[in-house]
């Protein structure tokens, strides 16, 4: 009698950890100060990432401008002051 | 930042100047179809985040089947923007992948492989294929039960290859089923074997693509062909798109993290309505279109066949388009890459929405 109620309880025991097993598994911080945190990081990021473009591209087009003018391409030659 | 004294002691060892002449020296042609030139490079800085990710996350995470499932958790849950570099691990292999096919699709319609650049061809082809396969083999390292049974049928997939077939499947799995020991094989293949292979690859690759120059399509004449220098100009433009590439993989990362399912159990049935990858869809559909025999013979088996057959057509192409290699207008050859592309995507949505 001893054993098998020693093994039911064990059963139950077993069967309860079924039930405590999470369904989904948080793949994100679940705390809102967290998320708050993450959300807020993104959107300076995407502000960086523009400002960045932003500043590529003009550089660019400078490039460019001074390619068509033909003022890129350095001097052979050139005397040097030192 | 300005070293004199620093910049005179790399002077005196190298040559930066040759270097910079040789940079500035490079052409690159501009004409309507020049943003395709972009898709190579893309591909090539996602392939830098994935080794990044891959790196840190290869610190945590444990290759054995009893603890890998709950390595990842803890990666996720516990570990400091554990759950951001998996995130963003997971969504640099989805638009990898992604913006390999546009390159792969976008060389065949521009038949970029015509002489003398099919080796080009070959090695992004096989590049291609390495990359689905750095997908299968990180897919089972979560070890949960969608990721087991994914494995379980791409690996038997394989199987049905005649003559070949089972020894494929047996060097996959490292034995008859997948086990632990094919978690073993697949984190080996994962993290040295293909990323090795890849460097290797990828060197050869760009070699080519100095060696050739780009190439420039046969629709565009040579009389409209400007070029530009790759340095600055193309490098600066290449800069802007991987920003936003980088914004968007960051963004995905952050707003769609992938889910870890339950621990995979080897004795427990496949889980109802099982997918693969979204990669595989068109093979799995494909699978699906077949009766069980067919003319006496397994009808898994003659599909296969046809799909390898299919791929290794593909792969050829160089090789049977004579038009493009003599440099004529191949209208047959652009029709078969639209068909390829359509099947695929037709049978990727399908497979998604069945």
């Amino acid at each position: 009698m001893k054993r098998m109620l020693t093994a039911l309880i064990g059963m139950f025991i077993s069967a309860a950890d079924v039930f405590a097993q999470q369904d989904k598994i948080d793949v994100f911080p679940a705390v809102p100060y967290d998320r708050f945190i993450v959300y807020q990081n993104l959107i300076i990021f995407w502000a960086g990432i523009i400002g960045l473009i932003v500043i590529i591209k003009m550089k660019l087009r400078e490039i460019e401008r001074t390619q068509k003018l033909g003022i890129d391409k350095e001097e052979k030659d050139i005397p040097v002051l030192d | 930042m300005n070293c004199p004294r620093l910049k005179s002691w790399f002077l005196e060892r190298y040559n930066f100047d040759e270097i910079r002449d040789l940079a500035k020296q490079k052409l690159v042609p501009i004409h309507k179809y020049e943003i395709w030139y972009l898709t190579g490079g893309i591909t090539l800085f996602l392939f830098i985040i994935q080794f990044i990710t891959g790196m840190v996350l290869s610190f945590y995470y444990i290759p054995y089947f009893e603890h890998a499932h709950k390595s990842i958790i803890e990666i996720v849950t516990k570990l400091n923007m554990g759950w951001f570099f998996r995130s963003l691990h997971h969504w640099g292999a989805q638009i990898a992948i992604v913006v390999l096919f546009i390159h792969v699709w976008s060389c065949l319609l521009l038949k970029a492989y015509r002489k003398p650049r099919e080796f080009l061809w070959f090695s992004g082809f096989i590049l291609l294929g390495i990359s689905i396969f750095f997908g299968l083999s990180g897919y089972l390292l979560l070890w949960d039960e969608r990721a087991f049974a994914a494995v379980r049928v791409a690996t038997g997939g394989a199987g049905n290859l005649p003559v070949v077939g089972e020894f494929i499947k047996a060097f996959l799995r490292g034995g008859i089923d997948v086990t632990g020991d094919t978690l073993t094989r697949f984190y080996a293949f994962h993290v040295s074997v293909l990323p090795l292979v890849t460097i290797l690859l990828i060197g050869f690759h760009i070699l080519l693509v100095q060696y050739h120059g780009m190439s420039v399509p046969l629709s565009v004449k040579k009389e409209e062909c400007k070029e530009t220098p790759f340095f600055p100009n193309l490098l600066y433009k290449d800069l802007i798109i991987w920003l936003v590439v980088l914004g968007i993989v960051v963004t995905l990362a952050t707003l769609v993290p992938p889910e870890i399912g339950k621990k995979a159990d080897p004795l427990a049935p496949a889980p109802e309505n099982i997918k693969p990858e979204w990669y595989f869809l068109f093979l799995f559909q494909t699978l699906k279109l077949f009766p069980g025999e067919i003319l006496g013979m397994n009808g898994e088996t003659i599909a296969i066949l046809l799909i390898t057959a299919g791929i290794l057509f593909f792969f050829l192409i160089p090789f049977f388009d004579r038009k493009s290699q003599r440099g004529e207008k191949s209208t047959l050859f652009t029709w078969i890459g639209v068909i390829y592309f359509l099947y695929f995507v037709i049978m990727t949505v399908i497979g998604f929405v069945s």
